[in-house]
């Protein structure tokens, strides 16, 4: 049984549980994406993989191997860190020969190892420089390529774009997911930035407060959000969560909010729950916007046009609570005048219980 | 170049120079106070260190107390010749040489490895009362050193007898004898200030960031190896600095203890540059010949920092300037 299996994994630092009992099941070759906000039990779970942090309690088995007690250097994992992490007396290559050198791999095996990943990295010309003598990108990509020499069956990366601008946090990632492509290697990736998670990811873990909150491929995520910190983590602006109650709208069920009506989906969760809370969680670019023409609208009353170019972020209220569109048809509407509520197709709500903020059905399509 | 082309550079660096002297006005309007808090250690230097330069010229007169330093007749490098043709300055000088450079060679290595070990130690009560007693002997007044060593050594009740005297040897009279003094005075001396010392090397360590040695300990590093190819390399700036500032006071050896450990009998090993500036012109008054002396032991020195400043420059790029 290849690749990384977690199982019931806790960790206490003193009387504080920072992870609780979490089960993910990494397979061979498949890139992992550990995402959540500041705090969630991430970066120890990634720690803890590595083996620079102890477990607690639970199992631990990489490649089939129990892990609990195994020193880092014999778990066969590299691990590239947020601050790269790079040893400022050393040039690229030996930086990149460091855990080569270690291991006392003889020296024509390290020189032709460091030859092929400079040159797949493009670090060539850089050999020589020591790391303050790099920009931001290629100090990352030589944290990264001191990974790949060695060979792991596991690569664990913890936040390693954070420290870069936009632009080249754009190009690294490309790059990480090439390069994935091309190794094929099992990969653990943590990071708090939910486009990296959607855009690296085979699989999305998602985590706060030290606990899973859904384990699935960054579509099943996005569309299917098992409860309400799912679906408002991802997404940039997030799903917009509006509380309603679903009352009898004649031959279907409706949701009632702030005086609004909006039809309810046929799901076999909502039988018999008029009168019930609920939560509507509505994607900000699943809707249509809406002018005063349109009929059976949603009214909101706006606020602000934020226009992006090729798309604007409309800020509205609903019930004195924001709301956010994102609209592709701005040149029409860029007008607050014209501009007064949305339409949506039922089928794209997500619908969750008011009182546990699980999702009763995901959207329907 | 044209008389246009001229005028426009001739304007340009008008307006560098008045944007230079723009920012310096804002960074003194900024940081005033920083600037006067500087003046007490700026007032304190130029009377201290600088004033006293005046009187350096005593070096080169014939001076005499009752007519000054500047009635003083000139007599040249008089005291300098009288100076080299001195055999107990020749004497001094060596034996400042021999016992810095052993301070050197035993006293520098030793508060980085302290720093090191107490780097190393896990037990923070461990840690923190042994690092209180190697501190401790630094706080101590020379003068109260010394007796403890003179009573440590005292062939009657010394200790060092006493456990020489379970192995059946006779006991040895070590401050009277010139063989002894300078292991003792280093040892004296490393005891001293070694724990000092080591507190600037484990501020360096502290300064190196955590997440080097965690990369290692994936790649596979033994404590040892972090050691060697991360903690050593990574305050070897600090090393350096260090040892360059050492090398600028290699003469200027702790000539207090030797006053209170030596004797006659072991001025041969024991007397050195200051105590014989100390003897000849404290004691013996004659303050141009010693100022001479004094004079020659700063050129020295400073000879000395430089090139270890310009070694270390030019071998490691790391220099105090």
């Amino acid at each position: 049984m290849y690749g990384v299996k977690l199982e019931g994994i806790v960790k206490f630092y003193g009387a504080v549980k920072v992870v609780c009992e979490i089960d993910i099941d990494v397979q061979e070759k498949e890139f992992v994406v550990l995402v959540g906000p500041s705090g969630c039990g991430k970066t120890t779970t990634l720690r803890m993989i590595a083996g620079l942090e102890e477990i607690t309690a639970g199992r631990l088995t990489i490649n089939g191997r129990y892990m609990n007690n195994v020193a880092p250097k014999d778990r066969n994992v590299a691990m590239v860190f947020q601050n790269y992490a790079l040893y400022p007396h050393l040039n690229v290559a030996k930086n990149m020969a460091f855990g080569l050198n270690i291991r006392k791999q003889p020296k024509e095996e390290i020189k032709l190892q460091i030859k092929e990943v400079s040159s797949m990295l493009g670090l060539t010309e850089y050999l020589d420089r020591r790391p303050s003598e790099l920009s931001g990108g290629q100090r990352q990509r030589v944290a990264m390529g001191r990974a790949i020499v060695r060979q792991p069956s596991v690569f664990l990366f913890d936040e390693p774009l954070s420290n870069l601008d936009a632009k080249l946090r754009t190009q690294m990632r490309a790059e990480i997911k090439r390069l994935h492509k091309r190794l094929g290697a099992t990969s653990i990736y943590v990071t708090h930035d939910q486009v990296e998670a959607m855009t690296l990811a085979d699989r999305i873990v998602i985590m706060n407060d030290g606990r899973i909150e859904q384990v699935g491929t960054p579509m099943e995520l996005f569309n299917s959000p098992a409860n309400t910190f799912v679906a408002s983590f991802l997404g940039a602006p997030p799903m917009n969560m509006v509380n309603a109650k679903v009352a009898n709208g004649g031959d279907k069920l409706i949701a009632e909010f702030y005086g609004q009506k909006l039809s309810l989906p046929e799901l076999p969760a909502l039988q018999n729950s008029v009168g019930r809370e609920i939560i509507l969680g509505i994607r900000p670019e699943l809707v249509r916007v809406a002018d005063k023409t349109t009929p059976n609208q949603i009214s909101v009353d706006v606020d602000l046009v934020e226009t992006l170019g090729s798309e604007a972020l409309v800020h509205a209220t609903l019930g004195n609570k924001p709301f956010v569109i994102r609209t592709k048809t701005i040149g029409k509407y860029h007008s607050l005048d014209n501009l007064t509520g949305f339409t949506i197709d039922p089928n794209l709500i997500s619908i969750f219980n008011a009182e546990t903020g699980t999702a009763l059905q995901g959207q329907a399509s | 170049m044209n008389k246009d082309t001229n005028s426009v550079l001739d304007k340009t660096e008008q307006l560098v120079t008045e944007g230079r002297i723009q920012r310096v006005g804002d960074h003194l309007k900024r940081e005033w106070r920083l600037y006067v808090m500087l003046i007490p250690t700026i007032i304190w230097l130029l009377v201290f260190l600088y004033k006293p330069m005046y009187g350096l010229q005593v070096a080169f007169k014939d001076y005499s107390i009752f007519r000054g330093v500047a009635g003083s007749p000139w007599n040249g490098f008089e005291h300098f010749l009288a100076l080299f043709n001195n055999d107990q300055f020749f004497r001094a000088l060596r034996n400042t040489l021999i016992m810095s450079g052993y301070s050197l060679l035993f006293g520098f290595p030793l508060p980085i490895i302290l720093a090191l070990m107490f780097n190393e130690v896990l037990n923070k009560t461990f840690k923190k009362i042994s690092q209180t007693i190697v501190y401790l002997p630094h706080f101590i007044s020379s003068v109260i050193i010394a007796s403890i060593v003179m009573t440590a050594f005292s062939p009657s009740a010394g200790i060092v007898n006493t456990i020489i005297g379970w192995f059946g040897i006779d006991p040895i009279y070590f401050l009277t004898k010139p063989e002894w003094f300078r292991p003792i005075f280093i040892g004296t001396g490393i005891w001293q200030e070694a724990g000092f010392q080591s507190i600037i090397f484990l501020a360096a360590i502290a300064g190196v960031s955590p997440t080097l040695y965690e990369s290692a300990v994936v790649d596979g590093a033994s404590r040892w190896q972090m050691i060697w190819k991360i903690t050593l390399p990574s305050i070897l700036p600090t090393i350096l600095i260090m040892l360059i500032i050492r090398i600028g006071n290699i003469l200027e050896i702790s000539f207090e203890m030797v006053i209170l450990l030596y004797q006659p009998a072991t001025y041969e090993t024991a007397d050195v540059v200051n105590s014989f500036i100390f003897r000849q012109g404290i004691l013996g008054g004659r303050y141009d010949f010693t100022a001479a002396a004094g004079l020659f032991n700063a050129v020295i020195a400073f000879i000395l920092v430089m090139a270890a400043n310009a070694l270390s420059k030019r071998y490691s790029r790391i220099s105090l300037w």
